[in-house]
């Protein structure tokens, strides 16, 4: 395959759009003239269209999507906010690394979600085992992106705040801060992902409001439209903050730190 | 006196590591005999020792072999779809820029949002039977495995393929000797990060559509308030996840051993 | 007359992260008058750029006296500021921040500083840059904001790490000429660190040879050509006889097995 050209930023978008488009005809046109639907097993875009609109205006939409915010927020500040200093600290203390990886790379590794019913039992249905859960989850890809980034920290340039003068908390401020931004910014595109993990799961599992909870119900009532109409919501969600995060991440980082992994 | 220190300066990673989880457990385990609990708490609360003990009984009894079995057999045949589908795809959509354009949106958008939000629909449509699992567990690992082929097939160096052409070489021989081989450190990161999300999708698949399996046993375990048999699920996770992790990672270096830069592994 | 640095039987050992130490000086002297500009030469790992980091403030001696006009260095001071090998700007900076970075650290009122940094900017000749990033300048740029960032605090020594070594040959030589120039304006002590034998003849005062590690002081040269200096100078025969007699004192050390060990 040899390519005459490549394509530019604005053709890509555009060949995704047609793209898109594309399958939701196909999807709305074959299950319309072609095969028979069976509403409790499928659905197409009309449909979906229709339920989200009724959704919308009812309210219920809103309402499910505030709960499940709340809680989401509130264990993803947690994470931000215990996350970061337990990074830096293990990145710039090589005892406090030595002592702590091991420990924060099992728990990192392991599906923390395995926890997530005995969480439930102990905290009940509300918001702290939510927040706990979501928590859990999402601290540890700051721990590791923050603990990577102040140890990448260029010591030069350490050496010269030093030799201006600088004390620690220039050091921490001027240096270190600056340095690790866009990795805290990778380590929170990672952390959304698996908060929204902890959400679903306790929503779920045990759950009366929130997103989650109207999938899964949407699901035994066998109302197909709303449940799609809920999924996509979510995925909607999901791709805003995680794409949102992505370009804020090349935004803060015209120097280079490596490729990464999604 | 000196020896003691050399000893412990050679080590120091590992005493301070594993002596700090070491010491976390000391304190697990010996909380219930320094403090009283109070009812509430002792409900939940179980030590090391119980859960040594509970994972024994399990076994001498022959409880939870079939678990493991039926949780082995999604991950497996999971991940194996997925590695199937993925590595493929992930190889023609960095090769091909108009079918890489045109799947972006789409697979940004499943990228982006966690595959457990298709649970209640692949149990809708397969039951709670062991096919819905394996499709939750194929969902999960897809992605990551896709993302990095791709990702590696796009990041070979344009002068080599240049290179290889103009020796006369077509694109399935051009795909052999240089797309392949420069993106196995990717494929290998991909894989590490698919059996993560394979295990959770076990774990969690479990919880919600099964009558098998270790996360089932994990759910019912704590809705009987047996705490100790939770962690002996947990424990055996996150073991699974710790072994074959390290597995890939020592893979991923071997490989990846010509690279001057490493590739982020978060 | 009290030399401005003076080091006496100077004994610097470091030790890097999990290796053996590391003796980079043992009895090293050397006196520096004020308004000079003095190089160090010797061969690599022979602790020229330790010393001043030493004389930076950044490392301790063992032993052994470190003063600068009499008072014993004890820690990075006002008066003493360094360009580095590597530049070392802060990145997420304009170049303006990373002028000012020296005086910021010192607490000066921000209207002040940037006044100050500006003029420091427009003396090395970058005043359309002053809000770019360093990613967008090249070596010889980056170099500029190094020096402008060093010289905005006022120091009375200029300390120099090898500034020139990263820059292609052209920028170099422009670099060293620029360097002179702004040297005769502000009059600053200056200690050189270089590589380079022509560098050194043609930028100093005096040049001083150092031993393979442990570094010592070998030999002293007066360099005695007029000031100020020009390009042509360097195509002289004297230029060549300076550079030969530094070259037969410096290659004996090249050959040691210390000099081989080099870092």
């Amino acid at each position: 395959m040899a390519f005459k050209s490549f394509f530019s930023d604005y053709q890509r978008l555009l060949l995704g759009m047609v793209s898109v488009i594309g399958v939701v005809l196909l999807w709305e046109l074959v299950f319309t003239y072609v095969i028979p639907l069976n509403p409790f097993f499928f659905t197409k875009p009309s449909l979906i269209a229709a339920a989200f609109k009724e959704q919308l205006v009812s309210g219920t939409l809103w309402k499910d999507v505030a709960i499940s915010s709340k809680a989401f927020l509130l264990g993803f500040s947690l994470a931000v906010i215990v996350g970061i200093p337990i990074g830096v600290f293990m990145g710039w203390r090589r005892r406090a690394e030595y002592t702590l990886d091991p420990f924060f790379t099992a728990l990192y590794a392991s599906p923390l979600v395995a926890l997530a019913p005995l969480l439930i039992i102990i905290f009940g249905v509300g918001l702290t085992g939510k927040v706990a859960l979501i928590f859990l989850l999402a601290v540890f890809p700051f721990i590791f992106n923050v603990f990577a980034g102040v140890k990448c920290t260029d010591r030069l340039l350490v050496n010269v705040v030093r030799s201006f003068g600088g004390r620690e908390k220039d050091i921490y401020f001027k240096v270190i801060l600056p340095s690790i931004m866009p990795y805290i910014v990778a380590g929170a595109r990672i952390a959304i992902g698996r908060g929204i993990v902890g959400i679903l799961v306790t929503e779920f599992y045990a759950a009366s409001e929130g997103i989650g909870f109207a999938i899964s119900r949407f699901g035994d009532t066998y109302r197909l439209p709303d449940m799609f109409a809920a999924i996509m919501v979510l995925m909607i969600m999901a791709v805003v903050l995680t794409e949102g995060l992505r370009k804020l991440e090349t935004f803060l980082t015209p120097w280079k730190t490596g490729q990464e992994a999604r | 006196m000196n020896t003691l220190t050399n000893f412990y300066r050679e080590r120091e990673q590992a005493i301070l590591g594993g002596g700090f989880i070491l010491l976390l457990i000391l304190i697990w385990q010996t909380v219930p005999a320094l403090i009283s609990l109070p009812r509430g708490i002792a409900l939940f609360f179980t030590t090391p020792v119980e859960v040594i003990k509970s994972f024994y009984q399990l076994v001498v009894k022959n409880e939870i072999q079939s678990h493991v079995y039926v949780s082995a057999v999604e991950f497996i045949v999971g991940l194996g779809l997925a590695i199937l589908v993925g590595l493929p795809l992930g190889l023609v959509m960095g090769r091909s820029k108009i079918l890489d354009a045109m799947l972006d949106p789409f697979v940004t958008a499943f990228n982006a949002t966690p595959r457990l939000v298709f649970l209640p629909l692949l149990i809708l449509w397969m039951g709670i039977g062991i096919w819905s699992k394996i499709m939750i567990v194929f969902v999960g690992a897809l992605f990551p495995l896709l993302i990095n082929t791709y990702e590696g097939v796009k990041n070979v160096d344009r002068v080599l393929v240049n290179v290889v052409r103009s020796f006369g070489a077509s694109e399935w021989q051009t795909m052999k000797v240089v797309v392949l081989p420069n993106s196995v450190p990717y494929i290998v990161v991909g894989l590490r990060l698919a059996i993560g999300r394979a295990l959770l999708g076990v774990v969690v698949g479990e919880f919600f559509a099964s009558s098998r399996g270790l996360g089932f046993m994990i759910a019912g375990a704590a809705t009987n308030y047996k705490v100790d048999v939770v962690f002996v699920g947990v424990a055996i996770f996150m073991g699974l996840s710790l072994a074959l992790t390290h597995l890939v990672k020592r893979l991923e270096s071997r490989l990846s051993r010509w690279r001057p830069d490493e590739v982020k592994t978060y | 007359m009290v030399p401005c640095i003076e080091a006496r039987s100077l004994n610097l050992t470091f030790t890097p992260k999990n290796r053996d130490p590391v003796t980079a000086l043992q009895g090293f002297d050397l006196q520096v008058s004020k308004g000079e500009f003095l190089t160090l030469v010797g061969p690599s790992g022979c602790g020229k750029s330790t010393f001043l980091n030493g004389l930076l403030g950044l490392l301790k001696p063992d032993s052994g006296e470190l003063s600068l006009n009499g008072k014993q260095i004890n820690g990075p001071g006002q008066e003493r500021a360094m360009v580095f090998q590597e530049f070392g700007l802060l990145p997420w900076r304009t170049v303006l921040a990373n002028v000012e970075l020296g005086l910021e650290l010192k607490g000066v009122a921000p209207l002040i500083r940037h006044e100050r940094a500006r003029e420091l900017i427009q003396l090395v000749g970058l005043e359309s840059f002053q809000n770019h990033y360093p990613h967008e300048l090249s070596g010889g740029m980056k170099q500029r904001v190094g020096l402008a960032r060093a010289l905005a605090t006022e120091p009375e020594v200029l300390l120099m790490d090898e500034p020139f070594a990263a820059l292609d040959a052209q920028t170099r030589d422009l670099m060293q000429t620029e360097l002179l120039q702004i040297w005769e304006r502000t009059k600053k002590t200056v200690l050189f660190v270089t590589h380079s034998i022509e560098e050194a003849a043609y930028l100093s005062d005096r040049v001083v040879i150092m031993t393979a590690r442990p570094g010592r002081t070998k030999n002293v040269f007066k360099i005695d050509l007029p000031r100020p200096r020009d390009y042509e100078m360097r195509l002289t025969p004297e230029f060549n006889d300076i550079k030969a007699t530094i070259w037969s004192s410096l290659k004996d050390e090249l050959g040691t097995k210390a000099a081989g060990n080099g870092i």
